[in-house]
């Protein structure tokens, strides 16, 4: 079934199609029409799901720990203070290893105040233990949260699956919706590994001294290595079901290309474009987008950036003091391999500012014309 | 004298880590009882993150949840729609949270749960303090005594809030205070609860030697004065309206509670006073709602 | 369960920190420092008990219905719970722990109460086995010979009772009225030490039909002829017709004699004696007036049955003293002097003294001096000495004599029937241990209750049971949080115009609802009653219990010695001391 629908509501089939047994949320823009039109679909009949109105996205997440714990499938979906609101729980929910699906539809945090907008939300909380999956349009949106359940089921970590506000999840675009029966044969129904059991009564989340924590974060980290090839495994099984693919990146453009271009969610789909000009003007350049931010896909990148001699990165989020997460994990990356290209961090576009083909323009062109970046953090769009 | 009907099962294992003579513990002990292995129990932080031991032990018979300090009742909730989910609705889901992750932090997951009617039995079981942390005041901790935090020279300078008239307003079907000198009225009431559907708060009153600075022997006497002394007077309230009242017989000054415990040694015979009157001024309050 | 367990590698570990076994390795017993356990104690109505009674054993099984078990109970120490139960005066209730909170256990009202219930559902007492070969001769069959045969024939002891009288019973029979003890009752118990094997041999007096020499057959004999001498005033006109002691009146009136005394009668002394007497006269239809020579406060009768005989109509006259019985016939004419109390003497009481030119005269148509009893000692064996009016015994009742031991009135100033009791058990189990060879002193000594002279038989007919505990319960071990106060409950006693037509029982037996409520008040002190708390408030769950049922045992494994479970017994059965380091 194919029909034009906002992200958010690509969200909400999502969801459906998931078979959600728990949904627990607290209404922030612009993630509120997801919550609007699962309790609309619940209160219909036509939906199953419990959903917990809480009063707090702290308590959101409380309660799908304690769901996903009885042994449910579970879903919230948040943005920027709600998120930021979330943070103890998110360390929670890994810790737990609880393969509960969050959607954070990116928003700038305040203050100032700003409803718009970047991913300062979603990357602070890159050290939760979560797995992140950025999205550029609302089919990759429906199509991530079926993946994100058979990853995280299969892992036992949970997944945020991230989209950009309001340019996806208030924009309309046509989706191809797979029906229940096809989503059922991706996804087998949740079997926790620690079922609640009152017959054989245990108890989780037990206090763990330093004789053994150390082995329990080992484990997470351990799952968080698992993820490439699990995540590939579910992609491949989503394409040979629906012929849809994502990667955990995206390399696009010229094939033996100098420069590269680095962008996550909807700027990716404004790339395209730009490096589809400057390739027409001759330009060795090609793009990357990077889907999956945790865990980082250092390997992946390494493989698609051979010969490559710079990579332009354009954040949409910061990190003051250092600069734009996406470059700083990307030099990470490189460090320990003999050919490192030039990483040019810009940053862009905050707080939901439009970021334009001409200041992706303006980045490659800065990118082509300066043998390194005059600093850590180049600003696009700045008004100086 | 009648013989107490408890329960026999021991749902609380040997070996725990509770201080010798804790209160908490005796509770705990009568609780499990009471309610049974079908149970399952949302612990909130407190001593009774660590009491029960480290991993891979556990001395719970029961199936416990630990859960993050805020999140009692919301994690609880989750519990709860999860088994609901399942078809399970004959196993019963319980909150055991401090004064902290009750008045204080978990106040608000506690109105949503409240507000929501969840169907939860939420035990706050009140040491009047942090004390896990080592006797920090709460906003449970009652006027003038002294914790770390409100050291003698500034001891608390606010009464307890009332935790019981903020439940009833929230309409909630059942809200009982109990305390562990009177076994008996804290397994009926706690058995009364399980047979109510929604979200039921029994108010645990449980002595804590160290952070109250008393003797361990002392610990079902000063529960028992508590009451006595109508600091902590037994009642039961049902739809937020009904109240009743468990009258004590042997009404004693407020005094008689407050000398047994170090956390009061610095109170003057002023000190007293205040707190007589505040004493009587929430009690004639209580009775007053329990009229209406 | 109960293991420890450990992890060497990563992999062996669960994804998550589920537990996976209990606590139980963990033997918290290892902090602590003091040390709780199980330690009945002896409350203080017991230790006060001259017969050794186990009074808060026995009340415990009457509060739990078991009125058989109670009976028996008693009949550890003493064969007379009926007699006791009524004519005590029961120094157990004034030792009560209750009386601190509310007032004593009717503690003599339950003893009647059991005595007279407890014998209907019971079969007779059976005998004691095969017997011994040594035989015991006892002189004497009141309560203090009685006692020794009972306690003796359950040893196995050949024992035979001599008496003078032609019924045996000694002052239970001759002392006392019927209207505080009915002869039935009196008859019951006697019969059943009988039961046992006890030959009693009426008719019989030491020293008239009787010498010790004829008694060679016995290996061990117990003298307890009592004090049966009435004391004189020595004033002139006492030794005058018209003119007769208390206890030879009861006698007489005892073995139903008639007498002619007239109308007004009055009577000299103060003690129960002269209110035993009073009340036998009204109860003939006389005019009964006793004169007693210090106020009512020092008066040593007992304070019930004065105010008993004061609502049945005796006049009680006070600090007037006799010092002449005047007239030869007819209505006698006392003389007598106005006395008043100066300090206190060497009993305690203030000392009275007379007022000068006080004369006063009381007429009256007879005269009963009730001033006290003493031992007639003509009749004894050489080798028996006789200090301040009594034999003179050792700690164990053994006097001058080889094999004789002697107890009752006659060897004690203490004359209570209860003390009487406890004396001829004293005696028995003197008896046995010169039979056996033991030492009877440190027998004696090892069952004492609490620090005597309260003597307790049970532990040493029944080797290997628990000796009662030398810790007597004081009222601040108890936890009074635990009791309500009640109403005692005591014996309802006929109307005092019904009583005074005749010579019947004046307070009747309580019904077996009121004995239960009664008995319920008991503090039980020192008792476990399994009230359970210890098990209820102990934070440690180590309070054990087997199938359900209490153990009295203590988990020393995980018991944290809080102290709760010390603090919270409501009767002091639990003890707390430091933990050997």
């Amino acid at each position: 079934m194919r029909r034009v629908i906002t992200g958010n509501q690509a969200v909400a089939y999502g969801v459906i199609l998931s078979r959600v047994d728990v949904v627990s949320a607290y209404p922030i823009t612009p993630q509120t029409t997801i919550v609007e039109e699962l309790s609309e679909l619940i209160a219909s009949g036509r939906l199953k799901t419990r959903f917990l109105k809480v009063e707090s996205e702290h308590s959101a997440m409380a309660a799908l720990i304690g769901a996903s714990t009885g042994g449910v499938r579970t879903f919230t979906a948040t943005s920027s203070h709600g998120l930021a609101y979330m943070h103890e729980m998110l360390h929670w929910a890994s810790g737990a290893r609880l393969p509960i699906v969050l959607v954070n539809v990116n928003r700038a945090i305040g203050p100032p105040w700003n409803i718009w907008g970047d991913q300062s939300d979603s990357v602070s909380q890159r050290d939760t233990g979560w797995i992140q999956l950025y999205c550029e349009n609302n089919q990759e949106v429906l199509d991530t949260i079926l993946q994100a359940y058979l990853i995280a089921e299969t892992v036992r970590l949970p997944v945020m699956v991230v989209l950009d506000a309001f340019v996806l999840s208030h924009t309309a675009e046509p989706v191809e919706i797979p029906s229940i029966e096809e989503a059922d044969s991706l996804l087998p129904p949740f079997c926790p590994d620690y079922p609640i059991d009152t017959q054989e009564p245990r108890s989780y989340s037990v206090i763990t001294t330093p004789d053994y924590f150390l082995e329990f974060r080992y484990k997470v980290q351990k799952a968080m290595e698992e993820v490439p090839e699990v995540a590939k495994k579910v992609d491949d099984e989503f394409r040979s079901r629906f012929g849809r693919s994502y990667g955990a990146i995206e390399r696009y453009g010229k094939k033996e290309a100098e420069l590269l271009l680095m962008t996550s969610g909807t700027v990716t789909s404004t790339s395209r474009i730009v490096i589809k000009k400057l390739m027409e003007k001759g330009l060795s350049v090609a793009g990357i987008k990077i889907k999956r931010f945790r865990p980082f896909p250092s390997e992946e990148i390494c493989e698609v950036i051979q010969g490559a001699k710079k990579i332009a990165v354009i954040d949409r989020n910061l990190s003051a003091g250092v600069g734009g997460i996406f470059a700083q994990e990307l030099r990470a990356s490189l460090y320990s391999r003999e050919e490192r290209p030039q990483v040019f961090g810009f940053v862009s576009g905050l707080g939901g500012r439009d970021i334009t083909p001409a200041l992706i323009e303006e980045a490659v062109q800065y990118t082509v014309e300066h043998p390194q970046p005059e600093g850590d953090i180049l600003w696009l769009g700045l008004k100086k | 004298m009648k013989k107490i009907e408890i329960p026999p099962e021991e749902n609380l294992g040997h070996g725990h880590l509770a201080c010798a003579g804790c209160g908490a513990a005796v509770a705990m002990r009568l609780t499990l009882k009471a309610l049974g292995e079908k149970t399952v129990m949302v612990f909130p932080a407190s001593c009774w993150s660590i009491v029960p031991g480290f991993w891979p032990y556990s001395s719970y018979r029961i199936t416990a949840v630990h859960a993050g300090f805020v999140t009692g009742a919301a994690t609880a909730s989750g519990v709860r729609a999860a088994l609901d989910v399942r078809g399970d609705d004959e196993t019963l889901v319980a909150v055991w949270a401090g004064d902290g992750g009750t008045f204080d932090i978990g106040l608000q997951a506690l109105s949503g749960a409240a507000e929501r009617n969840e169907d939860l039995l939420y035990i706050c079981n009140d040491n009047e303090g942090y004390m896990n942390t080592g006797t920090q005041r709460s906003s449970a901790t009652p006027l003038l005594a002294w914790t770390t935090t409100t050291p003698v020279m500034q001891p608390k300078e606010n009464p307890k809030k009332d935790i019981m008239a903020i439940m009833a307003d929230h309409h909630i079907p059942y809200a009982a205070t109990a305390t562990i000198a009177y076994p008996e009225d804290l397994i009926r009431k706690l058995e009364k609860a399980k047979g109510i559907q929604g979200t039921r708060f029994i108010h645990l009153f449980s002595p804590c030697p160290p952070g109250w600075r008393m003797p361990s022997e002392q610990t079902i006497k000063i529960s028992r004065l508590a009451v006595r002394s109508r600091i902590f007077p037994l009642y039961e309230i049902e739809n937020g309206r009904t109240y009743t009242i468990q009258e004590e017989s042997h009404v004693v000054p407020v005094k008689e509670y407050l000398k047994l415990q170090g956390r009061f040694s610095h109170l003057t015979e002023k000190d007293i006073e205040t707190t007589q009157r505040n004493v009587d001024d929430t009690w004639e309050r209580l009775q007053r709602r329990a009229r209406c | 369960m109960g293991k420890q367990i450990t992890f060497k590698r990563e992999s062996e570990m669960p994804m998550i920190s589920v537990s996976l076994g209990d606590m139980e390795w963990n033997k918290t017993g290892a902090w602590r420092t003091q040390r709780p356990f199980y330690e009945e104690k002896t409350p203080p109505c017991s230790a006060a008990c001259p017969a050794g009674n186990d009074i808060s054993g026995f009340i415990l099984k009457t509060a739990k219905g078991d009125w058989e078990g109670a009976w028996n109970l008693i009949r550890e120490e003493n064969p007379f719970p009926g007699v006791c139960g009524r004519v005590c005066f029961h120094p157990c209730e004034s030792k009560c722990n209750r009386g601190s909170f509310d007032e004593p256990i009717a503690i003599h009202a339950l003893e009647r109460f059991v005595a007279d219930f407890a014998p209907r559902l019971s079969k007779k007492t059976g005998k004691a086995g095969e017997k011994r070969k040594e035989k015991v001769a006892i002189i004497g069959s009141g309560p203090a010979g009685m006692s020794s045969a009972y306690h003796l024939a359950r040893l196995r002891y050949d024992v035979t009772v001599f008496e003078s009288f032609p019924l045996a019973g000694g002052m239970l029979r001759m002392g006392i009225p019927s209207y505080r003890l009915p002869r039935d009752v009196l008859d019951r118990e006697l019969s059943n030490i009988e039961a046992l094997g006890v030959e009693i041999r009426t008719g019989i007096s030491l020293g008239e039909h009787l010498k010790l020499e004829d008694l060679k057959d016995y290996q061990a004999i117990f003298l307890s002829t009592g004090a049966h001498r009435s004391r004189g005033l020595h004033i002139q006109g006492e030794k005058e017709k018209g003119v007769l002691s208390g206890l030879d009146l009861l006698k007489k009136m005892n073995l139903s004699k008639r007498i002619k005394m007239g109308e007004k009668i009055a009577i000299i002394g103060g003690g129960n004696t002269a209110i035993d007497v009073a009340r036998s006269v009204i109860r003939l239809g006389k005019k009964a007036t006793i004169l007693y020579r210090r106020s009512r406060e020092e008066m040593p009768a007992f304070e019930d049955e004065i105010l008993e005989a004061l609502e049945e109509g005796v006049k009680i006259r006070y600090l007037v003293n006799p010092i002449r019985v005047g007239q030869k016939d007819g209505p006698k004419r006392l003389e007598c002097l106005r006395m008043e109390l100066s300090e206190k003497d060497e009993s305690g009481r203030r000392r009275p003294v007379p007022i000068p030119h006080s004369n006063l005269f009381i007429d009256a148509d007879y005269v009963v001096i009730a001033a006290g009893e003493e031992i007639g000692a003509s009749f004894l064996p050489e080798g028996a000495e006789k200090r301040e009016g009594i034999v003179l015994t050792r700690r164990d009742g053994s006097t001058g004599i080889k094999g004789v031991f002697a107890g009752g009135d006659l060897a004690s100033n203490q004359r209570t029937v209860a003390h009487a009791i406890g004396s001829g058990k004293k005696a028995a189990m003197a008896i046995d241990a010169f039979l056996q060879g033991k030492d009877a002193e440190e027998v004696i000594i090892q069952h004492l209750i609490g620090e005597g002279p309260s003597l307790s038989i049970f532990g040493y007919l029944h080797p290997g049971e628990r000796l009662r505990n030398p810790h007597v319960v004081t009222f601040e071990e108890l936890n009074m949080d635990y009791f309500e106060p009640a109403k005692r409950q005591g014996e309802s006693k006929s109307a005092v115009k019904e009583r005074i037509k005749g010579f019947n029982e004046v307070s009747s037996t309580l019904s077996e609802g009121v004995a239960l409520e009664e008995a319920e008040r008991c503090f039980g002190c020192g008792t476990c009653n399994e009230c359970e708390n210890c098990y209820v408030f102990c934070p440690d769950g180590s309070i054990l219990k087997r199938e359900e049922l209490f153990s009295h045992q203590v988990d020393y494994d995980y018991c944290k010695g809080c102290g709760i479970c010390f603090t919270e017994c409501p009767r002091g059965a639990i003890s707390l001391k430091e933990e050997a380091k």
